[in-house]
Parts: C-alpha cells; sequence; structure tokens
C-alpha cells in the first residue's frame, strides 16, 4: 500500500529561519500517528507541508502518493483542521455542514448527521457562540465529512479543557474507525496523544529526533542502571540515547535493535512520555546550525 | 462555492441593497418633479423668450442641492465598494484563519477567489451601474440646460464610467486585502490609493487620452461685441493681455492662450493702452469711458490679434467615456491577476 506520508530531505526555511530541516519519515498506512514535539519545533510547518499550504523549499514530500493540494482531487483525500479550529463565527452549524457538503465530492451526510446528533449540537446555532470544545467537534465533523482517507489535525485539543479533550478525541477515534481513516495529530504533550497513538514522531528543533510505531520503540528501549562507566564501555549494538552519573552509578537510557544481551545492570522499560521527554531533552534547545548527534553524557555533566 | 459567496455575502448585499433602494426613490421622486417643472417652466416662457434664460436658471439653482448629492453618492459608491466588500472579502478571511477551513474542502484555493472575486465584483459594478444610470436620469434635463457633460462631477458621475470605477475599487480593495492581510489597514490603504488613482486618472491622464482641437479665435468686432478687454494692469504696461472667449457649445474647454500677434507672441499691455490712450484724446472713446471696440479694433488690426483655443468637441464625450471605462476595467484586470499570482504563493 501507498504510504500516508512520504518525505525525502525535507526542508522548509522562512526568510531565514529554518522551521524544518532535513525530515525524512516513511509513514504506513492505517496507523493513528502522534506528531510530538516543543512548541516552535516545526509541527505546524510538518503538517501546513503535507496538506499543500506550504510548497518545501528543500527535499520533497508526498501524501497518499501525490504531491500535497496539488488538485480538487488531492484536496478530497486529505482532510485538515488547523491549530484553534478556525470557523466562520457569523455562518451557523447547519451552515458549516451545508459549506462542506457544497463543496466536497464524497460527502457523507449520513455521518454527519449522526455526528451532530450525538454532540448535540444546535444546528441553528451561530459558530462564534460555540464553547471552545464545540467549535472544535464541529471543525472535526466539518474535517471527516468529506470521508478523507488521511485526515491531519494540528494541536488539535491544545486549547481544550481536559473533559473536551476526551470527548473530542473520542469522537475523532471513533470518525476514523468508522470511515477506516488514517490520523496525524500533533501536540507538544505527548499524554495528550498516549492513548489514541499507535504511531510516533518526536520533532526537536526541526528535526525529526524519532519515529516509529509506538509498540516498538517501547520495546527497543531500555533503562539501564549499574555501576559508574562511560558509555564506551557498554556492549556494542546499543545505542545511548542519554546518561546520568552519580559517584557510584551511571543510568543509561539507551535504544538497541536486538533484545537487550544480559548484563550486570538492572534494566526496566520506559513509559512513553519518559522517553520523550528524554528524547526532547537531549536534542538541547537550539541546536544551531547543524547539531549533529551530540555526546550524551556531556548534556547530563551540564544539567548535575 | 457560489453557495458560499452569497452566504458570506448576504448581509452586505442586502445593506448595499437598501442604500440602493432609498436612493433610487428619492431620485425617482425629486426627478419626476424636476421634469415637471421643465416642462411647465419650457410651455409658459417659450412663447414669450426663446432662450428662457432665467427661469431655466431659477430651475437649476434649486435642483442643485439633489444634483450636487447624487453626484457625490455616485463619485463614493465605487469606494464605499472597495472599502466596505473589497478589502475584507480575503483579508476578513485571512484575519480569521478561515481559509484554512474552505481551502480544505475539495475547491483549489484558485476556485475559491475567482468565485469570489468574480460574484462580488458582478454586484459591485451592477450596484454602482444602476446608482450611475438614476443619476444620469435624474440630472439629463439638468444637463441639457447647463450644456456642460465635461465638467469633473458631470464626467464621473455619469454613464458608463462609473461601472469601470467601481470595478477597479472592489479588485483593488481585494489586492491590498490579499498583500495587506489586515481588514482595517487594508481599508484605508484602499481608499487613500483610489482617490489617488482618481486624481491622477481625471486631472493628468483624461485631457490626453485623444488628441485635441485648437481653434483661432480672431479679436474684431464680431468675436468682441460681447467681450470686454481686460488689462494687466502692471506699472511695466508689459504683460500678456488675457480675454474670456468660450469653447464651442458643449465641447470641453481645455486651455486658451493670451491674445497673440500674427507672429504668434503675446501681445504686450502697453500695445493696447497706447491704442486705447490714442482713442481717449481723441475723445473717440464710448460713453463712460468705455472704448467702443469698433475704433479700438482698427488701431489695433496691423497686429492680427488672435486667441487659440484648445478643447475636445462635444462628440468626443462618449469616445472619452469608453477610453476611460476601459483604463480602469484594464487596470482591475491587471489587479486580479496580481491577486492570483499571490493567492498561489500565499503561506498558510
Amino acid at each position: 500500500m501507498t504510504a500516508i506520508l512520504e518525505a525525502h530531505a525535507l526542508g522548509m526555511q522562512y526568510g531565514r529561519r529554518r522551521a524544518l530541516a532535513d525530515c525524512t519519515l516513511n509513514l504506513p498506512p492505517g496507523h493513528v500517528v502522534g506528531l510530538v514535539g516543543p512548541n516552535g519545533a516545526g509541527k505546524s510547518t510538518l503538517l501546513k507541508l503535507a496538506c499543500g499550504f506550504l510548497h518545501p523549499t528543500a527535499g520533497s514530500i508526498s501524501v497518499l502518493g501525490n504531491t500535497p493540494g496539488s488538485g480538487p482531487e488531492q484536496l478530497a483525500r486529505v482532510g485538515f483542521l488547523a491549530q484553534d479550529a478556525p470557523v466562520y463565527a457569523n455562518l451557523s452549524v447547519a451552515d458549516h455542514l451545508r459549506l462542506g457538503a457544497r463543496l466536497n465530492p464524497r460527502w457523507d451526510h449520513g455521518f454527519v448527521a449522526r455526528r451532530i446528533a450525538q454532540l448535540e449540537l444546535d444546528p441553528a446555532q451561530k459558530a462564534g457562540k460555540l464553547s471552545g470544545g464545540q467549535r472544535a467537534q464541529l471543525a472535526l465533523t466539518v474535517a471527516a465529512g468529506k470521508l478523507p482517507e488521511l485526515l491531519i489535525l494540528d494541536e488539535p485539543v491544545a486549547s481544550l479543557d481536559p473533559l473536551a479533550r476526551r470527548g473530542f478525541l473520542k469522537h475523532l477515534m471513533e470518525s476514523a474507525a468508522e470511515n477506516g481513516t488514517s490520523v496525524i495529530l500533533s501536540s507538544h504533550l505527548i499524554s495528550d496523544l498516549e492513548r489514541v497513538c499507535d504511531y510516533l514522531i518526536v520533532l526537536v528543533s526541526s528535526r525529526v529526533r524519532l519515529a516509529g510505531e509506538v509498540d516498538e520503540i517501547i520495546a527497543a528501549h531500555h533503562r539501564i542502571v549499574c555501576t559508574r562507566r562511560d558509555p564506551e564501555a557498554l556492549p556494542a549494538g546499543l545505542e545511548v540515547v542519554s546518561a546520568e552519573h552519580t559517584d557510584r552509578q551511571s543510568t543509561f537510557v539507551v535504544r538497541s535493535g536486538a533484545p537487550l544481551p544480559a548484563g550486570d545492570w538492572a534494566a526496566e522499560p520506559l513509559s512513553m512520555e519518559e522517553l520523550v521527554l528524554i528524547y526532547m531533552e537531549t536534542a538541547g534547545p537550539d541546536p544551531d546550525p547543524d547539531p549533529g548527534p551530540r555526546p550524551a553524557i556531556q548534556d547530563a555533566q551540564d544539567a548535575r | 462555492m457560489i453557495w458560499l459567496t452569497w452566504r458570506q455575502f448576504r448581509t452586505q448585499g442586502f445593506a448595499g441593497l437598501a442604500f440602493l433602494a432609498a436612493v433610487a426613490a428619492y431620485l425617482l421622486i425629486t426627478g419626476t418633479q424636476l421634469r415637471h417643472s421643465y416642462t411647465a417652466d419650457l410651455a409658459t416662457c417659450r412663447p414669450q423668450n426663446d432662450t428662457c434664460f432665467g427661469l431655466l436658471n431659477g430651475l437649476q439653482s434649486d435642483y442643485n442641492g439633489p444634483l450636487q448629492l447624487a453626484e457625490l453618492l455616485v463619485m463614493a459608491a465605487p469606494a464605499v465598494v472597495g472599502i466596505f466588500w473589497g478589502a475584507p472579502l480575503i483579508a476578513g478571511e485571512l484575519e480569521r484563519g478561515t481559509p484554512y477551513l474552505t481551502w480544505n474542502q475539495s475547491i483549489t484555493r484558485f476556485r475559491w477567489l475567482a468565485v469570489k472575486l468574480a460574484g462580488v465584483a458582478l454586484a459591485s459594478v451592477i450596484a454602482v451601474g444602476a446608482l450611475s444610470l438614476l443619476v444620469t436620469w435624474f440630472a439629463s434635463p439638468l444637463d441639457t440646460m447647463s450644456g456642460n457633460r465635461f465638467g469633473t462631477q458631470a464626467f464621473n458621475a455619469r454613464d458608463i464610467t462609473p461601472l469601470g470605477y467601481a470595478a477597479f475599487a472592489f479588485v483593488l480593495g481585494v489586492t491590498v486585502g490579499l498583500l495587506v492581510r489586515r481588514t482595517l489597514p487594508a481599508m484605508a490603504a484602499t481608499l487613500a490609493i483610489y482617490f489617488a488613482v482618481q486624481i491622477l486618472v481625471t486631472a493628468a491622464i483624461r485631457p490626453n487620452l485623444l488628441p485635441t482641437t485648437t481653434t483661432t479665435v480672431p479679436i474684431n468686432q464680431s468675436t468682441m461685441s460681447s467681450q470686454a478687454v481686460r488689462f494687466d494692469r502692471s506699472e511695466a504696461l508689459t504683460g500678456p493681455v488675457t480675454i474670456s472667449l468660450s469653447a464651442p457649445p458643449g465641447s470641453w474647454a481645455l486651455s486658451q492662450t493670451p491674445v497673440l500677434t500674427s507672429a504668434g507672441q503675446p501681445v504686450q499691455t502697453g500695445t493696447v493702452l497706447t491704442c486705447w490712450s490714442r482713442l481717449l484724446s481723441q475723445g473717440g472713446a464710448g460713453k463712460q469711458g468705455s472704448p467702443d471696440f469698433g475704433p479700438l479694433g482698427a488701431c489695433l488690426a496691423p497686429y492680427d490679434l488672435h486667441v487659440d483655443i484648445t478643447y475636445e468637441p462635444a462628440d468626443r464625450y462618449w469616445p472619452l467615456q469608453q477610453i476611460e471605462t476601459g483604463l480602469y476595467l484594464a487596470l482591475a484586470a491587471l489587479l486580479t491577476a496580481a491577486c492570483f499570482s499571490r493567492i498561489r504563493k500565499l503561506r498558510g
């Protein structure tokens, strides 16, 4: 099957500011992909490139096998929900649904009607008078109602309260499951995405730090606690992600393609949240101009 | 997309329509009254006095207020359309991030822009065109009386030029909005640019659109019968002499030379004064010290005095209307092309 998103050395530069650099990705279909990174990491840029709002300044990107935003057919296949879920404040809920029905060839009236009934939205209400959660739900309904093959959501829950977040993600997952849609959604908090994603991309300082299926990532990473030693002393095949040292002992987070070899250490798995935080921290605040892989031990010593 | 354009434009459209209806009612009533008075006046005075000058003059001044108001409306309408329909069309959307919603439906942003532009541009041209038509009808008796079709207000607020202005002002508003991306600054810039272009075209470009006609009027008894020679009363007794002569009726007088000699040089005040004082000393002056032109003319005859008047003939009215409308439509087309090129490069 065609990858939902394929990027090669993708880069985006706004004037002198670099928003995304050297991004190579291949997202297999049928996933709910979480895109995590701190504010300003380039998440929005990547998503806007994917739906054709932006054109890359370097490299190439294809979505569902085509150039993003290349024409009405491509637009019909990709749904996008922008940050803060923009709606027309002076148009009613019903007007928005009519807008979706008029502007999309594959509009699913039944699906949309069911969603609106479930959400208990009043069709006559002006969209400007909706709560933040309701507005996001409306925008999601419009984006999902055109039955896209891929639904892209940029920070969909950032401005919602915890209850609205839950409701929104539930709605999203139900819609995606009902229509067999692949989903990419971004957030600066892994906790927002942990429950719904089965594929994860960590983007820090305009670079992809980590990408893969959640299960595989969890299985490949270990925290090792052992007597104090240099990372070089660890067996070959272990990639050190971070290292911390006290007087007596060292704590490493390592990545290993194969099962972890036995050794004179205590090993434990990491939660997704811990792992993402470690990747975000080790990237450093601003790798300028090209940081390359930093020696992780140096960071930890600086931190001490 | 047509539905969405209509749905978004509906409120503004109805507001414009309501305003137009109010103006139409006023002009139709006033215009009908004007026509009644006009025919009645002509019927009463024609038998006695063929020109009806005084009576018609009174009628013109009676209706001067409504005429000024109507002309002001037609001249302001394109600017209003540019500011309130044009500038917010794209800028308002960009400000609120709604293109993220619409551009992700299954239509390209080019189609989105094309339908919005075409739909509201059509409404703008129709609205301003209807207003212009009404005012042209209302003012036609007054225009016949004044015989002045080339005055700034008469030319800019009649017939087809307002259509060109409306198309230009609307697309100007859209383009500025697309570039500035914020509604209020876009509105202000649209107003400033529109009036700058209007002033430039009216004052500097329109007189040069078509080749002008120049006629030479000799200064003699027949042309001077109703004129008085005005002197530049400088101490030095030099400087040109000017005489105000009118261009052919219904034409657009552009410029007039001072009184020239046969060599094409301006005649000096001293020359005329010399003739005049000679007449006075001979006692040949007319009553109240104003010399009849006959003797003065005889004295000045060797100089073969004449005045050159440059003007556009009356039949240039429609060619000028058409050319100027075309000019504004061409500007609007250029701006439209700029909009499409800009929206391609617009970053979300």
